[in-house]
């Protein structure tokens, strides 16, 4: 054998092979079922919300890109999640002009002005989803019911603030919720779909158990509290769990990357937090739904919670 | 019943290298070439000179300090050259001697404990024995130390030093006997009490192997699981018990020695024999089987792979050690030493570059990390200078166990990075 000309390089000398794009592969997948739900019930107007969000995420993301003279890196597919997450926050109805004004606020705002995808302080997604409910509030509740025998277009926890805890019972089964029967954002509805989805996301590495878990435990503690105490006027923690936004936002949005905390102890507070916060706001606060806001909110408190580091072997 | 572990680390498909009953033994070769200094510490003292003829087993550097470890001539033959600066794999040097076979392999009286003192601590500074694991130092300086702290627990370390490698696990089912008087050698000599030998789940061949013959140890199974060899993870595995930082483990009453240098502590006290041979795995990313062999020290690395039939490698990487930890070599010219714990070949289109993208702050680092660090945060860091950061995110707690980056998804040499910041501070400190 002739001396071969050898690499030289420090360790480790080998890679999983995990990338940005497979995580956001997964992603997709497991927001799939979710989606599919979303076209059944909302029809095919659905998927030119979902093809207008995901074509102007990417397309702005180039464009931002070359302007900040990055490299263009619309490939590793975080982008189109963006959009198709957006999208999910949307509903049915929504406006094409709306969509592409708040890709662009999604990815201006919420990634590229911060030098790109890791670096940004807030989920983009809520970022732009908060932007799009202050200036277009009309086209935002813009419902639209699934077909079939339906007692009110509201979604449930408009009934609920509106109507009150006795037409709950009167226009939704807990079936229905977990199968998506409410009208609503259109990747919302089914909570099913969604752990479905959260639990691919689990099992395949891509997010912990840790935001999730503690997120519902907050909801159902602190909602809990309430409905024991009086469940004739307050609803039940299941309502809360099966109703809006809780599985969205607890399994794809709070578990975003950048902006939620990596230590085990900072990722239940944060979720614990969220949960709580997200009732408050139900219960007591102007908006309808809490989750997303609560998500908001809370990724303020990340680079705090991130004080909050494990014991170091021997210290 | 549930197998021992630390939390965190990796949970490899290891690569069977199939725990084989037999070592193969590697032909003697034409030219063999030792270092005089094959551990951490200080080289010996040449003891021969050039045109000297020396047969097995005759003492080439007699250790002059505890620091140094004697070696002994692993084939019959003439020195023809006494090199002053032969380089080691860590980017070091130290003298070597040459050899050349006279193709007799003659062996020679063995000198070991002839020079009066017969105890055992002595023969085995004598036989030149390191603990032969990562970064060994002489097994006399670290069982003379063991001695002084007066440490209750022994821990045999029969976990392979990667995943990869099968040596240490193929050693334990063949030679457990030899293991087992090693463990009552060493026991006396350190007066401990307990003895546990720590081997993974999926070599049941030696667990069984070892639990029938070595009636005084706990044999403890562990989970497979990288980077399990480490010994302060052993001993968060069997004991429960973490090793403060700063500290060694003999502080808190324990010692780990590794099963390969039991069994040659039995050799040495037994037979009388120096260390003169190696058990090591060859195995690869594109290697058909891997092989388990017994090599002389002082067999150019090019010998050991042809003999294993590996003729082609292309600009690859030849790694001493392990994939995860293992050090890249510059030269297949280079000697199987006591350092040697496995030989891993990367084929050239199984080289992984780092390109290190940005941090996207996923945290799959925070989760492998075994001693609970905050991976992104150090080598960020060291990256940018901020070494007074890096020092109070506990950069000196890193074990380089290479699992952050192995998990990255943007292929960030963490473990470069976080060296690199270690390496920095400890500079700034000697200039201060």
């Amino acid at each position: 054998m002739k001396t071969p000309e050898l690499v030289v390089s420090a360790i480790p000398h080998v890679h999983s092979g995990n990338s940005i794009q497979k995580i956001m592969t997964n992603i997709l997948i497991a927001l799939l079922p979710a989606i599919v739900i979303g076209v059944y019930f909302f029809g095919i107007d659905t998927i030119r919300v979902i093809v207008i969000a995901m074509a102007s995420a990417v397309a702005w993301e180039a464009i931002l890109q070359k302007i900040m003279a990055r490299r263009i890196v619309i490939n590793n597919l975080s982008g189109a999640v963006s959009g198709l997450i957006l999208a999910m926050l949307l509903p049915p109805t929504a406006p094409w002009w709306m969509i592409c004004t708040g890709t662009f606020v999604m990815i201006l705002l919420g990634k590229e002005i911060y030098g790109g995808l890791g670096n940004n302080p807030f989920n983009g997604v809520l970022i732009a989803w908060v932007v799009l409910q202050m200036s277009f509030p009309d086209c935002m509740i813009n419902w639209m019911a699934p077909p079939g025998e339906f007692f009110t277009e509201a979604p449930p926890l408009e009934v609920l603030k509106f109507e009150g805890l006795n037409s709950i019972s009167e226009y939704f089964t807990n079936g229905g919720l977990l199968m998506g029967q409410s009208s609503g954002f259109i990747g919302e509805v089914s909570t099913l779909m969604l752990f479905v989805g959260g639990a691919y996301l689990i099992a395949r590495k891509v997010i912990s158990w840790h935001i999730p878990v503690s997120f519902f435990a907050g909801i159902i503690l602190f909602s809990g509290i309430f409905w024991l105490v009086n469940p004739a006027e307050y609803a039940s923690p299941l309502f809360h769990l099966l109703a809006g936004g809780a599985f969205l936002a607890a399994f794809f949005l709070a578990t975003d990357m950048s902006s939620s905390p990596v230590t085990p102890a900072g990722m239940l507070i944060y979720g614990i937090l969220c949960g709580v916060l997200t009732v408050v706001i139900r219960l007591w606060g102007q908006w309808v739904d809490g989750a997303y806001y609560a998500v908001f909110l809370i990724s303020i408190l990340t680079p705090l919670l991130d004080k909050i580091k494990s014991k170091v072997y021997g210290r | 019943m549930k197998s021992a572990t630390f939390p965190g680390g990796l949970g490899l498909p290891a690569v069977d290298a199939g725990v084989t009953q037999a070592f193969e033994s590697c032909p003697s070769s034409q030219k063999v070439i030792i270092p005089l200094k094959q551990h951490t510490g200080n080289p010996c003292d040449a003891a021969v000179k050039k045109g000297a003829e020396v047969k097995i087993g005759d003492l080439l550097g007699e250790n002059t300090d505890e620091d140094a470890a004697s070696v002994h001539a692993t084939i019959s033959g003439k020195v023809i050259e006494v090199i002053k600066k032969f380089p080691d794999m860590y980017g070091g040097y130290s003298p070597a001697i040459v050899i050349e076979s006279d193709g007799k392999n003659e062996t020679g009286e063995f000198s070991l404990g002839l020079s009066g003192s017969s105890d055992s601590l002595s023969l085995i500074q004598e036989a030149g024995i390191v603990d032969l694991d990562v970064e060994p130092i002489p097994l006399y300086k670290k069982l003379s130390f063991a001695k002084e702290k007066s440490v209750n627990t022994l821990i045999v370390n029969g976990v392979d030093v990667e995943l990869q490698l099968s040596s240490r696990a193929s050693l334990l089912s063949e030679y457990a006997q030899e293991v087992a008087s090693g463990i009552e050698i060493i026991k006396e000599i350190l007066g401990v009490a307990t003895v546990y030998i720590g081997i993974n789940e999926n070599a049941p061949k030696s667990v069984s192997a070892v639990t029938s013959v070595c009636s005084s140890a706990h044999v403890v199974a562990l989970k497979a699981k990288h980077p399990q060899n480490i010994k302060e993870l052993l001993i968060k595995a069997i004991l429960g018990k973490e090793v403060p930082s700063s500290k060694s483990p003999e502080e808190i009453g324990v010692t780990v020695i590794s099963a390969e240098t039991v069994f040659f502590v039995a050799r040495a006290i037994n037979e009388k024999k120096p260390l003169l041979e190696r058990f090591i795995t060859i195995t690869g990313s594109s290697i058909k089987s891997s092989r388990n062999v017994l090599v002389k020290i002082g067999t150019p690395i090019m010998d050991v792979l042809e003999y294993c039939g590996v003729s082609s490698i292309g600009t690859g990487k030849v790694i001493i050690g392990g994939p995860l930890m293992g050090i890249a070599i510059h030269s297949t010219n280079m000697p199987v030493t006591k350092e040697t714990t496995g030989v891993y070949i990367q084929q050239e289109g199984d080289v992984v570059e780092f390109s290190s993208g940005v941090c996207i702050k996923c945290g799959l680092c925070v989760q492998v990390c075994p001693m609970r660090l905050m991976p992104h945060l150090i080598s960020g860091f060291s990256e940018s200078g901020e070494y007074a950061m890096a020092e109070q995110t506990d950069i000196f707690s890193c074990i380089e166990c290479g699992c952050c980056a192995y998990v990255c998804p943007v292929l960030i040499p963490l473990v470069q990075w976080i060296k690199f910041g270690k390496s920095e501070i400890r500079a700034q400190r000697s200039s201060e």
